[in-house]
């Protein structure tokens, strides 16, 4: 706790500090990294302390604050998400020092500050035991995230996502602010440990859990909440979206998480709403990726895709917590908890190689690259480990929390009623399809830009970025592999969140159920590790000897082959979304060439944002023709405004006297 | 400390045992398939020991490699290999039990198919050819449908055993329910015998015999390939269709309580005639059209679904 509070305090200090020598680049640096590194330092031994010693410690500051109290605790679950957040940023921001280093963006002062300003926001609210601390912290978070995605405000569509990312979490603040309200006036403090003591009703605890599954839901990107989520990825800078994708949109799971662990008495029919929503998200979040084309909004819509893999673990989990099944309860929650490290680790390691790709190239657009594979070592590898984990492939970090969110589902299966089987067997089969999708999008993604030869650039002028990107990159990379063959570790630190959420102690057969398959799984892997080791040899043998040649790939009778004329990502992605048609929105735009001697034609495709189109604008544009009506009371007159002051409070003295 | 060692060692042995039964056996069901074929063209066909020979010949052979590709291109058939080669760990040969079995081994079995796959597909992209992509993209596609219909197919058996372990799930105690589960277990066995054609590449999905490329699949996304690279393909697709055939007969056929010679030699009388079987729809079909496949898997999907709602009437 102590390190926790030193680590925070740093961070004050680095802001203030940074913001007081915005002037002087250089000593901006050396703060901004140094700061970084410190507080790190000292966060991951707050996070070691609790795994050693388990005694939850809180920190009770007296002092005083509107509506309440500077209250923060650790404990596993807290520690959990401490480290995601806290190993992200780190490398996020190492990276982001080498990324922004050679441009001239105005202000990289303030930049690096905000920057700080949000991983101190982001930890607290992790470590938060006050809804208004939480609540502050929350808002903190939204704030900086808003100034760091618009670093490049000069382009109008950043702008946009912007506002467009400010608008969606205030809504979300607004149930969030309900929801704590009413937990509070239930049980008389918005200190958490009092409101775990109360019983809620399962009407009252059906309602906060709407409104926090809006609130949280906007922020973690649930669709059809999701909207302000592919815009804003893209438009940020590379490791600002890097640290949006991989923890910013988790706090929201974490919110979640905590009011598990505040409000125990939820009908059935939330978790039954969770994992709907899970597959929801999870198959339409990937179904959109594969519709992309630019490598940061594919990389956006597969962080909806992950949530919604996340949502199903969260759902199976709080379904055994409802039927009092401490088993399905903690796999479940395990694997949420894993998949929401392991999804930061890998997705923070895609986009950072994503911004390496961008850097170099200055091209975004996956159907104008190729071949980059020789060109940029470091980036294209790196990449194709980050694409290998998220499709959850045996060898890698995203088999092992799939895994378990399987078995957590399957489990549910044997030991829940009807319509657990039901819908557990459905969670399965979507996590299944959603496994598919997403190998088939990383293929198409890794196979276009890295793989085969350029289709529009001049490769060899192409330059691979500088080792202060490569590096970072390479350390996630690392845990990417470490969790994919030692997971122990990992695994524990989650069981023992997971723990923390359904407050039961871990049961000594879990150590059968969990850790002595998962061990069997990690023998069969390094079976298959040696056996390839054996088979290289061979190869490597058996080649010295044989004859090798090389020439042209065969183009089937046909010599004079271009770059151009290789299969991209739109036609390889086609045929696949060619299935899903009917639930996709596909729209396609301008005329084919016809006749004899065809003239020049222009055909566009692309695929619908069904929430965005047929949800949002709708209700965007009924708010929008109401406060042209309330434009009427609105006039520009300071005096009319005091009327209106004035009357309000009257209206209230009224009230308050009848 | 001397027995642990000695449990040690009979498990390596079982390994053993079971990756040589997989590599000396699979290719001859590819020779079964094809003399089978022969007979229904009124032809003599090749020898059933083909398929050997052609693996043997291939790896007397040495490689070309184009420029485009890196070293993915090179390891990808190996690696493929690989993994299919250890899916078949988990899976037990008729009395010949699978040397590793543990709660949820059906999700590595499907993950290790799952990564062969998908390093095929990257391979395929490698070579820059426009043919290749089409096969890759094709592959993709069917075996994402496929897959679902796979797992369709466990839970099914997972709930009628209630258990998660594949040699359990399949034959074991399955075959005393075999008279009360008959329905889902036929079903079964229908849906999972579509889902073994597609991801063998045989017909009525794709035709292993063709190299016209517009209309290929699997056959598409190899075209660049030689040599020992391609040894590893050909053996690697003999395994595959070796080890999920194996597991369809463990599915169909009752085999507990006898003796286990009596029981390897019903399962292998039960591979020759699946052999045969596969055959048989090979001469007697057309490939379909590439847009009814998914059709095909839909339909296989139901299947499965049909069989699900039996077992949860039927109560669980």
């Amino acid at each position: 706790m102590n390190f926790l509070f030193c680590s925070l305090t740093v961070l004050v200090m680095s802001i203030l500090l940074i913001c007081l020598s915005v002037r002087f680049k250089n000593i901006c640096n050396a703060l901004f990294l140094g700061s970084l590194i410190v507080a790190s330092v000292l966060g991951l031994m707050a996070v070691f302390h609790v795994l050693i010693s388990p005694v939850v410690e809180d920190l009770y500051l007296n002092i005083r604050m509107p509506l309440g109290e500077f209250y923060i605790g650790m404990d596993a679950l807290s520690a959990f998400f401490l480290s995601a957040i806290i190993i992200l940023f780190l490398i996020s921001g190492i990276y982001g020092y080498g990324y922004l280093k050679t441009t001239e963006a105005k202000n990289l002062g303030f930049h690096y500050a905000l920057y700080q300003f949000a991983f101190m926001a982001m930890m607290l609210v992790v470590v938060a035991r006050n809804g208004i601390l939480f609540l502050m912290a929350w808002e903190m978070v939204t704030l900086s995230s808003y100034f760091l995605i618009t670093l490049h405000d000069e382009r109008p569509e950043v702008t946009r996502a912007g506002h467009l990312f400010l608008l969606a979490t205030h809504i979300a603040g607004f149930c969030l602010w309900l929801m704590f309200l009413i937990m509070a006036s239930h049980s008389g403090s918005m200190n958490f440990d009092q409101m775990a003591a109360c019983p809620f009703t399962p009407f009252l605890a059906g309602i906060i859990f709407i409104l926090g599954l809006i609130g949280f839901g906007v922020k973690a990107g649930f669709i059809p909440l999701h909207i302000w989520l592919p815009h804003a990825h893209p438009a940020a800078p590379s490791h600002v979206s890097a640290v949006l994708s991989a923890v910013m949109i988790k706090i929201g799971i974490y919110g979640l998480m905590r009011v598990f662990c505040l409000v125990r008495d939820f009908p059935h029919w939330c978790a039954i709403l969770l994992l709907l929503i899970g597959m929801i998200s999870g198959v339409c979040g990937v179904l959109y990726a594969l519709g992309q084309h630019e490598i940061k909004k594919l990389l956006a819509y597969h962080s909806i895709e992950n949530i919604g893999i996340i949502t199903l673990g969260l759902g199976i989990g709080l379904w055994g917590q409802i039927e009092h099944n401490s088993v399905i309860a903690l796999i479940g929650y395990a694997g949420a908890l894993l998949h929401v490290f392991n999804h930061a680790v890998f997705k923070g390691l895609l986009f950072l190689s994503a911004g390496s790709l961008i850097r170099s190239t200055h091209i975004g657009e996956i159907d104008r690259l190729g071949g980059l594979l020789k060109y940029l070592p470091w980036t294209g590898h790196l990449f194709l480990i980050g694409s290998l984990s998220i499709c959850g492939l045996p060898l890698f970090n995203g088999f092992i929390s799939e895994w378990l969110i399987f078995r957590g589902l399957f489990e549910g299966m044997f030991h829940l009623p009807m319509t657990g089987i039901i819908l557990s067997s459905m969670g399965v089969i979507a996590l299944v399809l959603m496994g598919g999708l997403a190998a088939a999008c990383f293929a198409k993604a890794f196979g276009v830009m890295f793989l085969g030869n350029s289709r529009s650039i001049d490769n060899s002028l192409i330059k691979e970025s500088p080792m202060s990107m490569c590096l970072p990159m390479a350390v996630l990379g690392v845990i990417c592999v470490w969790i994919g063959f030692f997971p122990r570790s990992m695994v524990m630190f989650a069981f023992h969140a997971a723990s923390v959420i359904c407050s039961r102690p871990i049961p000594p057969e879990m150590g059968n159920v969990i850790l002595s398959p998962l061990l069997m799984v990690i023998m069969i892997l390094w079976v298959v590790v040696i056996i390839t080791a054996i088979l290289v040899f061979l190869k490597k043998k058996a080649m010295k000897v044989l004859p090798i040649q090389e020439g042209p790939t065969w183009g089937c009778g046909y010599s004079y082959m271009t770059g151009r004329m290789q299969y991209t990502a739109s036609s390889f992605a086609e045929s696949l979304l060619r299935v899903f048609r009917p639930v996709l929105g596909f729209k396609v735009s301008g005329v084919k060439p016809e006749g004899y001697f065809p003239k020049e034609a222009e055909v566009s495709s692309h695929v619908v944002e069904a929430s965005e189109v047929f949800l949002f604008r709708p209700v965007f544009e009924f708010i929008k023709f109401l406060s042209g009506k309330l434009k009427r009371i609105q006039c520009g007159y300071t005096q009319l405004y005091l009327l209106y002051i004035f009357v309000f409070l009257l209206a209230l003295l009224i009230w308050k006297m009848v | 400390m001397q027995k642990n060692l000695n449990i040690y060692r009979l498990r390596y042995m079982l390994i053993l045992i079971h990756f040589l039964i997989v590599l000396i056996f699979s290719p001859l069901l590819l020779g079964i398939i094809g003399k089978t074929k022969a007979f229904f063209a009124g032809r003599w066909g090749a020898p059933l020991l083909q398929p050997y020979y052609d693996i043997f010949k291939l790896f007397s052979k040495g490689n070309v490699y184009s420029v485009t590709t890196t070293w993915i291109f090179q390891a990808a058939p190996l690696l493929s290999f690989v993994c299919i080669l250890v899916s078949c760990l988990v899976l037990p040969f008729g009395g010949i039990h699978a040397p590793c079995f543990f709660w949820g081994d059906v999700l590595l079995f499907a993950g290790l198919y799952t990564l062969a796959r998908f390093v095929m597909v990257i391979a395929a992209l490698d070579t820059g050819s426009s043919f290749e992509g089409m096969g890759a993209a094709r592959e993709a596609t069917f075996s994402c449908l496929a897959e679902c219909c796979l797992f369709l197919n466990f839970i099914v058996l997972a709930l009628l055993s209630k258990k998660l372990i594949l040699s359990q799930m399949v034959g074991g105690d399955l075959s005393v329910s075999w008279w009360t589960d008959g329905p889902a277990l036929i079903l079964v066995g229908g849906s999972y015998f579509m889902v073994l054609l597609t991801e063998n590449a045989r017909i009525p999905v794709d035709d292993p015999q063709t190299h016209l490329e517009l209309t290929m699949i699997h056959e598409a996304r190899v075209l660049d390939h030689s040599g020992w690279d391609f040894a590893f393909i050909l053996y690697g697709s003999a395994i595959k269709l070796f080890v999920l055939g194996g597991l369809l007969v463990d599915v169909l056929l009752p085999l507990d309580h006898q003796p286990v010679l009596i029981q390897m030699g019903e399962f292998f009388v039960g591979m020759v005639i699946l052999a045969m079987g596969i055959g048989c729809v090979e001469s007697s079909m057309a490939r379909l059209r590439l847009n009814r496949i998914p059709q095909l898997l839909t339909g296989s999907f139901i299947l499965a679904l049909v069989g699900f709602l039996v077992v949860l009437i039927r109560g669980v």
